[in-house]
């Protein structure tokens, strides 16, 4: 393994396992250098990684000045080998270099996993390169795998087991690389050139320090590092390229971002796992920890796990282990054996812990003196671009959204504060996009730039910010309704990776709620986005089939919702009815779905357990949508206004069928016949008691409507006030006045 | 020659057993005839040592049988769970014949079962005439397999009165069984151990309590997880039954079984089997078992009512009575699945008319 004084540490990237044996093997090597896998040109942020304030997950984020969205990062966890090596460099005063690529290098490259050859194209070549990927980027993951373990963890502790020397496991793992690297042909460009400039630059370091070097890279580039080039070969690979100014800084990052794939190198699959792996490394009950912690997660979540059960487990553990002959209970055997002891055999129940144990939920931090965040960085190029000085008066600032730049100011806007930073207020609000223009009350605190800060967890520029945060409300949120409404403001603030999560999480939620409110309740915002749609087609359509879906759902739920409510809660059903049912005829669905939505209706109409204010609402919707003719609709109120009939429910009746239709009596013949008919048929006693609700449904009309309204029964007027009399072809010569119009505002020159 | 219509596994597939045996070296728990290896190979099929082919008793996941053949290892109780048709007790039975070369020290457990069924019983004869001694006292399976150190299967554990289930606690944490009557005790040999089979979804049965359920490891054995697998095992079976009931089979079977099967995994699973659509699932069960019952009920209406036409008429009754298990949320389910999914499948436009009708 060593070789002119250089050890070479074949690592594991983010692996506890060969974390312990690296820092074992460092601190019996004492080497005067630790030379790292990482952008050469962020060295200097170096001994920043082993500062005491720095408390990992964190990530080194390197982007060009001019373009943070194409940020690269090298996180960092507790666990990772190359953390671990920085502390202990620190600690012991030795050198630290990084001596991979510089940055701008892979920025220039298409990036970290591709390859600047020439694509060869097609599915097959995209397949097999993937698997190359993962073997490039962790191969002993692959040789775990091929050794039938699910876990390259528990792979690397049962080999450990078996070889207790720090030395020979890096050796060992050498050798395995060797082997895995042997009769390969070609590797990608991009590779061939990162090998040779950490060639190059442990050579340099090697002229440089005298005493022991350690190179920490991934176990995968060992052989080639250790192989024999020359310097003019490596050379002559590296030259042109990129050379692009890059800005570098440290930024928080969480235990779930570890685990994604993007960025550098491999994600962690299990961080959670991992972090108990190396906080328990060395001790023999490493086993129960874990059990323990996943007995810790079940009770949280309201289970009862005994004492008992945890014994129970481990000697389930322990019993799997020895039947697949592993040395000891890796994590498969305490999974299985958990599912069987501690959750009932239900996989399901492992499936709802997993995540939270897997993922954990740690937050890094960062020390203060670290460099500009990227954050306001993107701010200020972004308000450079909307010619927008943050200013802390308030100022109005109004925005046409035709023009282009009109449009990148709102969003900026809108996309700040889903980041919590509300530079701007918008003062008309409603429906944000329902006309061409936004106000908006502008005003900067200072506090702003620390906030914009926190949400670096989210991603180095506003709008992936906006995008991971706006993905992590909607994980949370709880209910159908407050999902849409997180929906729309993702695709006002345009962040389509959040709307379509949103979306992914909208058709989830719909397939499961039951509660018809919500359903109801969230057709609205969704009509809205629809009608507004600046959402991209592909989204547009899917809201579409969605919304068809929620309407179906509410409305087969409906009549079942609408029974025995109290009046706070029909009083709510009743007002989510009628938002919905102007939002689905604005939205103009299919035939079908109408009819759907019309049937749902007409069910909580017939059903004699319907609420009845949710009953004279669903019939005033009717006879709006013309469903019920006007006779029908006379006899309909002249039996449920009946004296037969309870007074409360005739009142709640009469008061769901004209609460807010109160004027439709002052213009509908029909109608106010209906009710003339049926309150004449009152004798004098049945009158009295039914005046009451007559006033509170009059009362809901201001007095000129009032006054109308008698001039109307009394016949003094025509139905319609002065000046609006209909002609009877007004169909006609509106439309063609409308095509007139229309050339006009199309801007066709005018052939009159 | 044996005219018994089937025997115990250990009979029929004694050369496995014997081949098994004879190849192992591994260490065995107390009281075993295989190791545990040796077992996980009779169950999974694959080679025995001397090259003999074992055939394959469970198809489904390994990691499964490695847990229940390593619980019974640690002598700890094992629960096998599932719906009704998930090879439970073909596992359990294949395990004890495996492991003790004895699968047949069984109980049926029913809502009749007593203390008596399970503990022992009394030989009233003797009682009266010599008072209560060891002579009168009459054993059980359970009691058999402690004094012998065998398994003791108990079948369908969740069917048997709580009190009376609860009478297994001490035989599982103190591996004794007291009789107070001649004031002394049973203690279990070494091998002893119980697996129990209960179903996890009936409703009207006694739940464990959580005394007792600590007491077991639990493995559910899941319904049939490939498409094809399932339909395959309905197609056999209805055709299996359809025999025994002299029923005609229609040539379009198969295409109907596929329909409700289909109908069947997707509420189910509680998703189409695109993946697509999330739906609502049912309050029942929905097993492989209940689709063969609805197919052959619907082959019944064809044979005697429609002329020997198995058409989705005949078929719907049974589907919604198999789905709709509780008169209100079930019904809003497939009303659902029917508006959102079945509507704007042409191939289905015949379930959707008859489910439509029948609900």
């Amino acid at each position: 393994m060593a070789q002119g004084g250089i050890s070479y540490f074949g690592i594991r990237h983010h692996g506890p396992g060969s974390c312990e044996s690296l820092v074992k093997a460092l601190q019996e090597l004492q080497p005067v250098a630790v030379l790292i896998e990482g952008p050469v040109d962020a060295s200097p942020l170096l001994p920043l990684l082993a500062s005491s304030d720095m408390k990992p997950p964190v990530a080194l984020l390197c982007y060009p000045e001019d373009d943070p969205a194409a940020t690269s990062f090298w996180p960092f966890a507790e666990f990772s080998p190359e953390y671990q090596a920085a502390l202990w460099a620190a600690a012991n005063n030795a050198r630290l270099r990084f001596i991979d690529l510089p940055s701008a290098a892979r920025l220039a490259g298409p990036g970290p996993e591709g390859s600047m050859e020439a694509d060869s194209g097609g599915a097959e070549a995209t397949e097999l390169r993937a698997e190359e990927v993962a073997r490039i980027q962790d191969p002993i993951g692959t040789l775990a795998r091929a050794a039938g373990y699910e876990d390259g963890e528990s792979w690397w502790s049962d080999i450990i087991e078996q070889n207790p020397e720090p030395g020979p496991i890096f050796a060992a793992i050498a050798d395995a690389m060797t082997t895995l690297r042997d009769g390969e042909t070609s590797i990608g460009r991009f590779e061939a050139m990162r090998e040779a400039h950490m060639r190059l630059e442990i050579a340099a370091a090697r002229k440089e320090f005298d005493g022991p070097l350690a190179v920490v890279c991934g176990a995968w580039h060992v052989p080639a590092l250790r192989a024999a080039h020359t310097q003019k070969s490596d050379q002559a690979l590296l030259k042109g390229i990129g050379r692009r100014k890059t800005m570098m800084t440290y930024a928080p990052w969480t235990g779930p971002r570890l685990a994604l794939g993007h960025g550098y190198g491999a994600g962690v699959v299990a961080p959670g796992w991992c972090k108990h792996l190396w906080q328990t490394r060395g001790r023999r009950d490493a086993s129960v920890f874990w059990l323990a912690r996943i007995a810790t997660v079940l009770r949280a979540k309201g289970h009862m796990i005994s004492t008992a059960s945890l014994i129970e487990a481990e000697r389930l553990a322990q019993a799997l282990a020895a039947i697949r002959e592993r040395p000891k209970p890796g994590f498969e055997e305490l999974r299985d054996a958990s599912i069987a002891a501690l959750f009932n055999g239900e996989a399901l129940l492992w499936k709802m812990v997993e995540a939270e144990l897997l993922l954990g939920a740690d937050v890094g931090e960062i020390p203060p003196d670290t460099p500009l965040a990227p954050l306001i960085d993107d701010l200020q190029r972004n308000q450079k671009a909307a010619r927008l000085k943050p200013e802390a008066l308030e100022r109005e600032l109004s925005i046409d959204l035709r023009s282009e730049s009109g449009l990148f100011r709102s969003t900026l806007l809108h996309r700040l504060n889903v980041l919590g930073v509300s530079w701007g207020t918008l003062t008309d609000v409603g429906r944000s996009r329902g006309t061409f223009r936004e106000r908006w009350m502008l005003a900067w605190q200072p506090e702003y730039a620390v906030r914009l800060v926190e949400n670096l967890i989210h991603g180095p520029t506003i709008e992936k910010a906006a995008n991971g945060r706006l993905i992590q409300m909607i994980g949370a949120a709880a209910t159908l309704d407050a999902l849409a409404t997180l929906v729309q403001s993702a695709i006002t603030a345009a962040l389509s990776e959040a709307s379509t999560a949103g979306l992914a999480a909208l058709e989830e939620k719909a397939a499961h709620s039951s509660e018809c409110l919500e359903l109801v309740d969230s057709v609205p915002p969704l009509a809205d986005i629809i009608r507004y749609g600046e959402a991209r087609k592909t989204e547009t359509e899917r809201l579409a089939g969605l919304l068809e879906r929620l309407i179906v759902e509410g409305s087969i739920a409906l009549p079942y919702a609408a029974r025995d409510l109290d009046a706070q809660a029909a009083a709510a059903l009743t007002g989510a009815l009628r938002k919905a049912d102007e939002a689905i005829k604005l939205v103009e669905p299919t035939q079908d779905i109408l009819d759907a939505w019309r049937a749902g209706l007409a069910a909580v109409l017939e059903s004699s357990r319907s609420t009845a204010l949710v009953a004279g609402c669903a019939a005033h919707l009717l006879y709006e949508a013309g469903r019920l003719s006007a006779d029908a609709t006379a006899d309909l109120l002249a039996k449920r206004l009946s004296p037969g009939t309870q007074v409360l429910d005739a009142a709640a009746f009469f008061e769901g069928f004209f609460s807010g239709a109160g004027q439709r009596l002052i213009y509908d013949e029909y109608l106010r016949g209906a009710v003339d008919a049926w309150l004449a048929s009152l004798d004098e006693e049945a009158f009295v008691a039914h005046l009451p609700l007559l006033r509170r449904v009059f009362s809901n009309l201001d007095s000129m409507e009032r006054r109308r309204l008698i001039e109307a029964v009394l016949g003094k007027r025509a139905s319609l006030p002065a000046g609006l009399t209909p002609t009877p072809d007004g169909g006609e010569a509106w439309r063609r006045h409308f095509g007139l119009l229309r050339g006009l505002i199309a801007g066709e020159p005018s052939h009159g | 020659m044996n005219a018994a219509i089937r025997l115990p596994v250990e009979q029929v597939y004694a050369a496995e057993l014997q081949a098994l045996a004879r190849g192992d070296d591994r260490q065995k728990p107390a009281g075993w005839s295989l190791s545990p290896r040796a077992v996980l190979t009779y169950l999974m099929g694959g080679k025995a040592g001397d090259g003999t082919a074992i055939s394959p008793k469970y198809v489904g996941r390994r990691q499964l049988m490695e847990t229940a053949v390593a619980t019974l290892a640690t002598d700890r109780a094992l629960l096998l769970l599932g719906v009704p048709g998930t090879a439970k007790s073909w596992v359990s039975e294949h395990l004890a014949g495996a492991i003790m070369g004895n699968s047949t020290l069984i109980v049926q457990c029913t809502a009749g079962t007593d203390e008596n069924q399970i503990r022992y019983g009394w030989n009233y004869a003797q009682l009266l005439a010599k008072g209560p001694s060891h002579d009168a006292l009459v054993p059980t399976p359970l009691y058999r397999a402690m004094q012998e150190g065998k398994l003791c299967r108990l079948e369908e554990l969740t069917r048997m009165g709580s009190d009376v289930q609860d009478t297994l606690i001490t035989v599982l944490s103190e591996k004794m069984m007291p009789v107070p009557e001649l004031n002394t005790s049973i203690y279990a040999q070494r091998g002893f151990n119980i697996i129990a089979t209960a179903n996890n979804r009936d409703k009207g049965v006694n739940e464990l309590s959580s005394a007792l359920k600590r007491r077991f490891n639990v493995v559910v054995l899941p319904l049939p997880e490939d498409m094809n697998e399932e339909v395959s095992i309905v197609s056999r079976r209805v055709g299996e039954m359809a025999g025994g009931l002299d029923l005609p089979v229609p040539k379009n079977v198969g295409e109907e079984i596929a329909r409700v099967l289909t109908i069947f995994r997707e509420l189910r699973s509680g998703a189409t089997a695109d993946g697509k659509v999330t739906l609502k699932t049912p309050s029942g069960s929905l097993s492989t078992a209940e689709a063969i019952a609805t197919m052959v009920s619907g082959l019944s209406q064809a044979a005697w009512f429609d002329g020997g036409k198995l058409h989705a008429e005949g078929l719907a009754p049974s589907l919604v009575g198999a789905i709709v298990k509780d008169p209100v949320q079930d019904k809003v389910v497939l009303e659902e699945y029917l508006e959102t999914v079945l509507k704007k499948r042409p191939d289905y436009a015949g379930y959707y008319a008859a489910l439509n009708a029948a609900i």
